[in-house]
C-alpha cells in the first residue's frame, strides 16, 4: 500500500576529497510530504541535484518510482517536477514565454500554462518580462514550471526562500494541497524547522551530509514533547509505585523521569508518593521545544 | 529526434526578444556597403562580374564576421542558461544531455545559415544594382555559401564547447576574436593557412581566381583538402564539447 517513491541507498557525493553527502538513505512514500531539513550547507541541494540526475553520485544508488535513476532517467524525469535552489528563468522573456519554452520540450497541452499560472496566482502578471519580477514571483513561476508537466513527484528546494510572510503562507498551503488533490508526492527542503513542521508528514534531518533523523513529524513531536522529573528520597521504590499506577517512567541520574501527564494525575501521584513516605524534593516539568530538539539533533547530540 | 525538434523549438522561444536577430543583419549590411562602393573594374575592360563581386563582398564576411558570429551565437545560446539557472531547469526535464547539446549546436548552425542566406540576398541585390555581367552563377554562389557555412561547423563546435563550460560571457568571445584576428596573417601563408580552422570559411568562400595568381598564399587549395581540415577539427571540437557537457555538474 505505502509504495516507495524515492529510495536512496548509501548515497555518497564527494567534492574535492570532502564528502558533501554520505551514507544517505532516503525513504519517501507515495502521497507523502517529506520535509528535508538541515542547516545551510548540510547537503540538501547536493542530494536533490543527485535525485534529478544533475550531478552524478560518487557511489550509492537512487531509485525513483521503484526504478533505478541511472538506467531510467528520462522515464523518471517525465514524472518529476523540480525547483532547485534559486528559481531558474529567462529574464528577457515573459512568464508565459518562460513556461512555453518548457512546455515545448515536455509537450503538454498549451492550456496547461494558464492552469499553472493560476495555481501559483501569477495570473495578470504573465505578460511582463520576468527580470522585473520580485523574488517571490520568480519563485512562484519556478513552482509553476515544476507543476507544468503534471508531475507525480514534486521536488522543491527551499521553495519559500526569500518570500514574504504572505507568500510563504501561500506556497505552504499550495504544497499541502497537492498530495490531497492530485496524489502528488512532495519532497520539500528547508532549513527552517517551523516550516517543515507545518507542511510535512515525514521529516528527514540531514547534518554534514548524513541523515541523522528520519521519521514522522508526529513522532518527532512526541520525542520532543518533554517529561516530568521528580527528585525524591527513594527513587527506586518511587518508580515501582509509579509503574503500579500505570505511569511508566524510568530512572535517570537518580531522578524519576515520567512521561507527560495531566495536572490531576501529577497531583494524585505526588500525594501517593508523600503518603508512602517518600520525601519529594522537586517536581519539574522539562519541556524541550521542537526547535531545541532539532538543534540537538543537528549539533550531533541526538541519540 | 522528436525531443531534438522540441528543444530546438524551445530554443527559438528563448531567442525571441533578444538582439540575436539584429546580429544576423550586420555582416550582410556591411557587405552591401563594401559591394556597392568597391572599385573593382580597374584594369579590366569590361564591367563587374559576379565572381569579382563575390570575392569582394565575401572577404570581410568570411574572414572576420563568420568566425566571430559563430562565437557570438554560441555564447548567446549559453548565456541565457548560465545567467539564471537555466541549465538545471533544462537538464532536469526529460531530455538527454546529448540531445540538448546537439540542439544547441544545430541552433548556432541555423543562425549561421540564415546569415549566409541574407548575405546571398545582399550579393544578388548589389549585383543587380550594379549590373553584373552575365547570368547569376547559381552553382558557384551556392558552393561558396555552403562551403563558408560548412567551414563554420568546427568553429561553432569549439565555441559551444567553451561557452557551455565558462559561465562568463566575455571569455569565450575573447578567445574567439583572438583566434580570428590571426586570419589576416595566416591567409598569406601557404604553410599554415590550409590547417588553420578559423581561416577555412574564407578559403571555402572565396572564388579562387579572385587573386588572378592561383598560387597566392593558402588560396590554391582544392576543396577536398579544406573539407578534411574542417571535418577533422569538427569531430575533435564537437566530441570534446559533448563529453565535457555530459560530465558537467549542474
Amino acid at each position: 500500500m505505502n509504495e516507495t517513491v524515492i529510495k536512496t541507498s548509501d548515497l555518497r557525493k564527494v567534492y574535492r576529497g570532502r564528502a558533501a553527502v554520505e551514507h544517505l538513505n532516503l525513504n519517501i512514500g507515495r502521497g507523502e510530504i517529506y520535509g528535508f531539513l538541515g542547516p545551510n550547507g548540510a547537503g540538501k541541494t547536493t542530494t536533490i541535484r543527485m535525485l534529478l540526475g544533475l550531478i552524478k553520485p560518487t557511489s550509492g544508488n537512487i531509485e525513483v518510482f521503484g526504478r533505478e535513476l541511472r538506467s531510467h532517467k528520462l522515464d523518471i524525469l517525465r514524472k518529476v517536477g523540480s525547483l532547485v535552489e534559486s528559481p531558474s528563468y529567462y529574464g528577457h522573456l515573459t512568464a508565459v514565454e518562460n513556461l512555453e519554452a518548457i512546455r515545448r520540450i515536455i509537450g503538454v497541452p498549451k492550456g496547461r500554462i494558464a492552469e499553472v499560472l493560476d495555481i501559483v496566482s501569477l495570473t495578470g502578471e504573465e505578460k511582463r518580462p520576468v527580470k522585473g519580477f520580485s523574488l517571490g514571483m520568480k519563485q512562484r513561476l519556478g513552482i509553476a514550471a515544476a507543476l507544468l508537466g503534471g508531475p507525480e513527484l514534486l521536488i522543491l528546494d527551499e521553495p519559500t526562500n526569500g518570500l514574504d510572510p504572505s507568500g510563504i503562507q501561500e506556497i505552504r498551503s499550495l504544497i499541502k494541497r497537492l498530495p490531497a488533490e492530485q496524489g502528488i508526492t512532495v519532497l520539500v527542503s528547508s532549513h527552517l524547522l517551523s516550516e517543515v513542521e507545518q507542511m510535512a508528514d515525514t521529516v528527514g534531518i540531514i547534518r554534514q551530509g548524513q541523515m541523522v533523523y528520519q521519521d514522522s513529524i508526529a513522532h518527532l513531536q512526541q520525542q520532543a514533547a518533554g517529561d516530568l522529573r521528580l527528585a525524591l528520597s527513594e527513587p527506586e521504590a518511587a518508580l515501582d509505585l509509579a509503574k503500579r499506577r500505570g505511569c511508566g517512567g524510568e530512572l535517570r541520574e537518580g531522578r524519576l523521569i515520567l512521561p507527560r501527564m495531566n495536572d490531576a494525575r501529577v497531583a494524585l501521584l505526588v500525594k501517593e508518593l508523600v503518603e508512602n513516605g517518600h520525601a519529594v524534593y522537586r517536581v519539574e516539568e522539562h519541556r524541550q521545544s521542537l526547535e531545541e530538539f532539532f538543534l540537538q539533533v543537528v549539533e550531533g547530540g541526538a541519540s | 529526434m522528436r525531443t531534438f525538434m522540441r528543444i530546438l523549438s524551445a530554443e527559438q522561444i528563448k531567442m525571441s526578444r533578444s538582439y540575436i536577430w539584429v546580429l544576423l543583419l550586420v555582416s550582410p549590411a556591411i557587405s552591401v556597403v563594401i559591394g556597392a562602393l568597391a572599385d573593382v573594374t580597374e584594369g579590366t575592360t569590361g564591367g563587374i562580374t559576379w565572381q569579382i563581386l563575390l570575392g569582394v563582398m565575401a572577404m570581410a564576411h568570411s574572414m572576420l564576421f563568420l568566425p566571430v558570429l559563430s562565437g557570438i551565437f554560441a555564447a548567446l545560446i549559453c548565456r541565457s542558461e548560465h545567467s539564471d539557472g537555466g541549465w538545471k531547469q533544462l537538464l532536469a526535464l526529460p531530455v538527454t544531455r546529448g540531445t540538448v547539446y546537439l540542439a544547441k549546436f544545430a541552433m548556432i548552425m541555423l543562425l549561421l545559415a540564415a546569415v549566409q542566406l541574407l548575405f546571398l540576398g545582399a550579393l544578388l541585390g548589389v549585383g543587380l544594382f550594379r549590373g553584373a555581367e552575365g547570368a547569376v552563377p547559381w552553382g558557384k554562389l551556392a558552393a561558396s555559401l555552403f562551403g563558408g557555412w560548412f567551414a563554420c561547423l568546427p568553429l561553432a563546435a569549439l565555441q559551444l564547447a567553451v561557452s557551455q563550460r565558462w559561465t562568463s560571457f566575455g571569455a569565450p568571445l575573447a578567445l574567439n576574436v583572438s583566434l580570428t584576428i590571426p586570419n589576416m596573417l595566416v591567409a598569406n601563408s601557404a604553410d599554415y593557412g590550409p590547417y588553420y580552422p578559423w581561416l577555412q570559411p574564407m578559403l571555402a568562400m572565396s572564388p579562387m581566381s579572385y587573386y588572378g595568381d592561383e598560387t597566392f598564399g593558402a588560396f590554391n587549395l582544392p576543396l577536398a583538402s579544406l573539407m578534411i581540415v574542417v571535418t577533422g577539427s569538427l569531430v575533435l571540437f564537437l566530441a570534446a564539447g559533448f563529453i565535457s557537457f555530459r560530465r558537467k555538474a549542474v
